[in-house]
Formats: structure tokens, C-alpha cells, sequence
């Protein structure tokens, strides 16, 4: 067989190759859903399945296309010349990278102390390794808000819910008193107010775990956030947030981006729930016979063979 | 069922006992308190939203322990007497704080990873039984296809069990099983069906319970003896949302769809059902369908049907009652009924945040303790892995009359 894609073994720490493509909205009229009701108590009303549709997960700055996520040097020695490493290798153009004009607002950039810059960096050549998205663990805010799965806001007056689809994940803004969590957490703890027809959500108590993006952007426990909400139309919310880590950037900065209306008649929540779909990523090593024959110890050997599907009319053009 | 726990020592991990699907009640809560006075008692309780549909927004929580089958001691008597209630809180009070164990150094003590300071318990309900109807309180009978499925998975986890020492001392947890020094050879075979509970072996995470691998499933919650049960429900006009606050780290969320639209496909199957709504009066009904057939609540699976209504009934009482329904599974409907009280908003009593897989070091030590074990039996350093019991564990749950 000519041809065919034989990768070279290439030995990767828990590899897998996970890919999230961004779901394309068919727009429907929105006639066939319940009446929602503008406002709810006087405030404007975000309930509803909301999505953002931009490329935010895969990196908040503005970044050019990429064939892979991670990738390994080609046959010329340029940073732009490199190829899939393997263990995405198999996916082909569903395991690309899209490009961005990012959503890092002012100059574009993220303001790191430099020892900050170095672990993001290492980060990202880790990305596999090290994000947490991968392992199925909470997303933390504000990632959560521009994955690429809907989430839905139930709006009353005291209470706000906001039920994400990726991985069962959750958080509540607190529009009354409340006491704070006992420990800090990965979504955070929310304590809403309105500024006029804006809401404003601060969140505290993170831990140091989540990270911003399949960049490796990260953030300290000193983590505080201000995320504002604003109606652009009825189906569109302005969603902007400061963020502030001292630890971790020289000073706050902010990301905006539009969160649109999921307006699809029949569209609500369905399950993901991803802990299942990782089981064998983060414990096949564990298995007393291996699914994946290449774990040595904690090391997943990824040898990655494609056949040439027989009908392939374009392979069966060429090889004629 | 029994009580299964995680036996290794020194878990930290947010895993929660394999009865969240069988065990009724009996919920962990430190000073619970109604917050009948934190608003305004003396006013008329607003009961509808400010759009005016019935209110059934907070957290709320079953804050009594009621099994969820009647005991045989009261077959005749749908409520304790109030001198009853009080003998039953005074006996299982002594339950308490007593670290009881099983003779020490056996693989059950060893097991006893938990103990009776997990098992706060609350006073004793009005009810003899969370189940109202049938009205002898009980689960209605298995239909004899259910029946043949249930004596087959148990058949296989006592094989599993049939050379260890549980089975030789004749302990609770071999009952229906009896010890024969012989590996069984379905120790190297798939169970009769998808497993969702514990069991004697750990060649691979789909023979851990459902809870240990953080796939507690959904519906219908009624608590267990290890965590909390709390839900909280924020309303806006014309939508529902629950989050749940279940066992330890394992909650997860509800929307309720409220617009009159049919199920889900019946290929979409899921974790939590498939909950659609509608109001009767003051009642929210809401109909559960399409359940995962990974899910497993007192052997009914896929074709679970739950229709829960929920009232409120008071400024800080709820009642919940839900029709339970598999025709492949019982020979009729059967229902519960709990009345939940409000909690404190202000405590934020509900703590959602159900990280348990970012916490679960259980699992991978399971399973890694396994391979230890096989390899020091294959290089003749350790007694064969059939014959050591790694899924029973003691706690003392089972002395409680309310069990």
C-alpha cells in the first residue's frame, strides 16, 4: 500500500486526541419556542440557551490557523513549517487549529509577569498533558462561556442559574447576601448586581487549576474577575470581563466577545458527560489487559497506522 | 443491596457509596435549621412568583429519615406513633460516635474506611415508609424476567466472592453465595449486563460502581446515608432549573423543559433523563424519560418513567411525590412521597460544585493496588487476588432500624 499515513512511534505522557469543533448554528425563527418574557422584575432577561461562536478556546489572543494543536518539526527547520505531531495526527483537518483576531481587548496582548510567560509557554507545549479540559474537570469561568457547547441561563430575581453542558458543570450568581463557599473553587463563587441595564457579576474564590484556553493561558488562586453582561439585541449579549491576578499579570485586562441565542425551537441542554468519555485517556493504563497495547507505565505510545479505506475513490485514482 | 464503601485508607476522594441507588434517606446535615424566621413570618408568604406562577424557588432538603420500604415490625401502620418516633431517635442516637468495628485485623475491618462519624442522623419521619403506594409501603414485585436478570447479576458478584474470606466466615455479604476455595471462572467473564455496582474485582474502571467512578446517576434522588440531598430550583417565567447537591461531590443539573414539546429521541439517551413540565394547578408535573441504560435505579434502567409532581404546600414546606415506572421490571407503578423544607439562602447551604473526577484518586489507586496484587502473584510473592475481598466493607449502616 502506497498509500498510506504511518506515523513514526512517537511517545507522548496521556495522549489523546480530542477535538471540539466549533457547532455551526442553523438558524431557525425562533415562532416555535415559548413566549420569553424581555424582562424579568424590572431587568433585562438572559434566560435562554446561549453559545459563543468564535475561536476563544482554542487561544484568547489573535493567532493565524494551525494544522494541529501541537504539532512537530517538518522537513524545513521553521516555527511555521511544522506538521501534526502524531498523537492528532489521525484527525486529519478536524484536529486543526482555526485562526483568530482574538478577543484580548486594547493592544491584544495578555500582560504576564515574565516567570508567568514561561509557564504559559510550557504550558502550551504541554497542552495535551496539562489542560484540563482534556481530563473532563470543571472549566472554570470565564472559559465555560466560550466553550464550544451551549449553556442555559434561568434568570429570577435573586438567583441566577447558569447550567453548562460541558462536563454537568454549574454556578449560581448570587444577586442577594449570601455567605462564601467554604473552599475556593473551580467556577468560582458569583455575587451579581445590576449597574443599570448591565449585569455585573464579580467571582472569587477560585483555585489555581483552570486554565483560559487550549493555549495554556492560566491564572493564579489570586484570581478575580468582573464579568459584565449587556443586551445587544434579543439574542445577542455583550459579555466582557476584567481580570485581575496579581500574581500572575502586571495589571487587569479584559476579554469581550457576543454570546448568541442557541434559537433553534426544539434546542435545550443534552447530556456531555465527559468523565465517562475520559475514562480510558486518564486509567487504561490501569487495566489488567490493556484496550491501547502501548502503555509503559504511566506513558501512552501512540503508533499510529491509517489503512486507506477500500471505496477511497481519490486513493484508488491515484494508486491506478 | 449493601452498603459498599471504599476501603482504602486515607481517600480523600469525593466518592460516594454504590447505594445512592438503593438506600433511602439518612442524609449527613449538621444543625439544619427551616428559615421560617430569617422571612418575615407574620407577613402572608408570597407563594407565586412575581410573574405569578407557583414559587418553588430554594434549597431544599428531606429533614427527617424515613425508609424508603416499610420494616416489617409496622406492615400494619402507615405513621409511627409519637412514642415511637421518640424510642427510634434515642436508639439509632446511640448508633452514633461509636466507631464500631468488626473483630480487628480481618479484611472487613481493614475495610472500614468508614464509620459511623459519616452517618449523622436526622430525626426520625412521620412516615414508616417514603413509599405510599402500594400501600403496604413496599416495592411492588419484580416480574419474573427482572427476577431471572437480578438472580443472574448476583449470582456472578458472589462468584466473585465465593474464595475469599467473606465467604468462608459466612459473612452477610456472601448470603445466597458459599465459599469453595476455587477461582469461579466467571471471575474471567463480562457480568450478565452493564455494571453499575461494586464488585469483587478491578481488572479495568467498568468494574467499579457508577458512584466510584463519578457517574452517580440522576433520578429519582432520595438521598443516602453519606451526603446530603439538596436541591435548589430558580424559576423565570416559563423555565425551571434544578441543581442538585447530592452525596459527596456528584451533583449535577436539571432544566426542565416547559414549552409542551414531546421527548427526546428515543436514540438520545441520558445520564439524567429527559425532563419535560407542565403545571396542573399549583403542581409542577414533570415527566422522565430516555434514561442511559448505564443508569440503574433498583434494576430498572432504560425504560425508567418517572412523573414527579412537585407543590408547594407552605412558606418553608415542599411536597414531592413521584410515580415510578418500568413494565419490564415490576408488576405495577409504585410511589414516593417526601416533603422537603426550606433551607437558608443566606447559609448558601447548597454547595454545587460537583468536582468529583478532579478529586478521584480512588480509582486509579483501585486499580493500581489490582495490578500490584497480580503481579505479586504471578511472581509468587502474594496469595492469589480471587482469593482476597476487595468490595465488601462494614460501616454499621445495617444496624439502623430504619434500614
Amino acid at each position: 500500500m502506497r498509500h498510506r499515513f504511518s506515523g513514526s512511534m512517537i511517545t507522548v505522557t496521556i495522549a489523546t486526541a480530542a477535538v471540539c469543533a466549533i457547532i455551526s448554528v442553523s438558524v431557525t425563527r425562533s415562532s416555535g419556542q415559548a413566549v420569553r418574557a424581555a424582562r424579568v422584575d424590572g431587568k433585562p432577561n438572559f434566560s435562554g440557551i446561549w453559545q459563543a461562536n468564535n475561536e476563544a478556546n482554542w487561544d484568547l489572543q489573535a493567532h493565524a490557523a494551525l494544522p494541529a494543536a501541537i504539532t512537530q518539526p517538518g522537513i524545513y527547520p521553521y516555527e511555521y513549517a511544522r506538521v501534526p505531531a502524531a498523537p492528532v495526527l489521525a484527525l486529519g483537518a478536524a484536529g486543526a487549529v482555526p485562526g483568530s483576531l482574538g478577543v484580548v481587548q486594547g493592544d491584544g496582548q495578555i500582560p504576564y509577569k515574565p516567570e508567568a510567560l514561561l509557564i504559559k509557554k510550557d504550558n502550551a507545549e504541554h497542552w495535551i498533558d496539562r489542560d484540563p479540559e482534556l481530563k473532563c474537570y470543571l472549566p472554570g469561568i470565564p472559559r465555560a462561556m466560550y466553550m464550544p457547547y451551549p449553556f442555559e441561563i434561568t434568570q429570577s430575581t435573586n438567583k441566577i442559574h447558569i447550567a453548562y453542558e460541558f462536563s454537568n458543570t454549574a454556578r449560581t450568581i448570587h444577586m442577594d447576601k449570601v455567605e462564601g463557599p467554604p473552599d475556593d473553587m473551580w467556577m468560582g463563587h458569583s455575587v451579581g448586581h445590576w449597574d443599570g441595564e448591565t449585569l455585573v457579576v464579580n467571582v472569587t474564590n477560585f483555585n489555581d487549576r483552570s486554565w483560559f484556553d487550549r493555549a495554556g493561558n492560566f491564572h493564579s488562586d489570586a484570581l478575580r474577575l468582573v464579568e459584565r453582561f449587556t443586551q445587544m439585541s434579543s439574542d445577542i449579549i455583550r459579555y466582557e470581563v476584567t481580570i485581575e491576578d496579581p500574581k500572575v499579570f502586571t495589571r487587569p485586562w479584559r476579554i469581550a466577545m457576543p454570546l448568541y441565542r442557541r434559537v433553534e425551537p426544539n434546542m435545550q441542554l443534552l447530556d456531555f458527560r465527559c468523565n465517562e468519555f475520559v475514562e480510558e485517556f486518564m486509567y487504561g493504563g490501569l487495566r489488567k489487559q490493556q484496550l491501547v497495547k502501548h502503555w509503559e507505565g504511566e506513558t501512552l505510545a501512540i503508533d499510529i497506522t491509517r489503512k486507506v479505506p477500500p471505496g477511497d475513490r481519490l486513493y484508488q485514482w491515484y494508486g491506478k | 443491596m449493601r452498603t459498599r464503601l471504599l476501603k482504602l485508607a486515607g481517600v480523600a476522594a469525593v466518592i460516594v457509596p454504590a447505594l445512592v441507588f438503593s438506600k433511602p434517606t439518612e442524609v449527613a446535615i449538621a444543625d439544619q435549621a427551616p428559615t421560617a424566621s430569617a422571612t418575615a413570618p407574620a407577613a402572608t408568604p408570597a407563594l407565586k412568583t412575581p410573574w405569578g406562577e407557583p414559587d418553588l424557588q430554594g434549597i431544599w432538603t428531606d429533614e427527617s429519615d424515613t425508609p424508603l420500604q416499610r420494616p416489617a415490625k409496622y406492615a400494619n401502620q402507615e405513621f409511627f406513633t409519637e412514642a415511637q418516633r421518640a424510642e427510634l431517635d434515642k436508639e439509632r442516637a446511640s448508633l452514633l460516635g461509636r466507631d464500631r468495628r468488626v473483630e480487628r485485623g480481618t479484611e472487613l475491618d481493614v475495610a472500614g474506611a468508614y464509620n459511623a462519624v459519616f452517618l449523622s442522623l436526622k430525626h426520625t419521619g412521620a412516615r414508616t415508609s417514603l413509599i405510599v403506594d402500594p400501600p403496604d409501603g413496599r416495592i411492588p414485585a419484580k416480574t419474573p424476567e427482572a427476577q431471572k436478570i437480578a438472580a443472574a447479576d448476583q449470582q456472578f458478584r458472589l462468584a466473585l466472592l465465593q474464595a475469599t474470606e467473606t465467604c468462608k466466615t459466612k459473612s452477610v455479604a456472601c448470603n445466597g453465595g458459599k465459599y469453595d476455595p476455587k477461582t469461579s471462572p466467571l471471575r474471567a467473564e463480562l457480568p450478565p449486563r452493564y455494571n453499575t455496582a461494586r464488585m469483587n474485582r478491578h481488572d479495568g474502571p467498568e468494574d467499579g460502581a457508577l458512584p466510584d467512578r463519578c457517574l452517580t446517576g440522576g433520578l429519582p434522588e432520595f438521598g443516602t446515608a453519606y451526603g446530603g440531598s439538596f436541591r435548589r430550583i430558580v424559576q423565570t417565567p416559563g423555565g425551571i432549573s434544578m441543581f442538585y447537591d447530592v452525596g459527596q461531590g456528584q451533583g449535577w443539573q436539571r432544566n426542565i423543559i416547559m414549552n409542551g414539546s414531546p421527548h427526546l429521541p428515543a436514540n438520545i439517551r441520558q445520564w439524567f433523563g429527559d425532563s419535560r413540565g407542565h403545571w396542573e394547578g399549583n403542581t409542577l408535573v414533570i415527566d422522565v424519560t430516555n434514561f442511559s441504560r448505564k443508569t440503574d435505579f433498583q434494576g430498572s434502567r432504560e425504560n425508567l418513567h418517572l412523573v414527579e409532581r412537585w407543590t408547594r404546600t407552605g412558606p418553608t414546606s415542599l411536597e414531592y411525590v413521584v410515580t415510578i415506572e418500568d413494565p419490564t421490571v415490576w408488576t405495577r407503578p409504585w410511589t414516593v412521597k417526601q416533603e422537603f423544607t426550606k433551607q437558608s439562602d443566606e447559609q448558601n447551604k447548597t454547595y454545587y460544585e460537583p468536582r468529583c473526577i478532579e478529586g478521584n484518586y480512588a480509582l486509579p489507586a483501585l486499580l493500581l493496588g489490582a495490578r500490584m496484587e497480580d503481579l505479586a502473584f504471578a511472581e509468587g510473592r502474594g496469595p492469589d487476588p480471587a482469593t482476597k475481598d476487595n468490595a465488601t466493607d462494614f460501616v454499621g449502616v445495617e444496624e439502623n432500624p430504619l434500614q
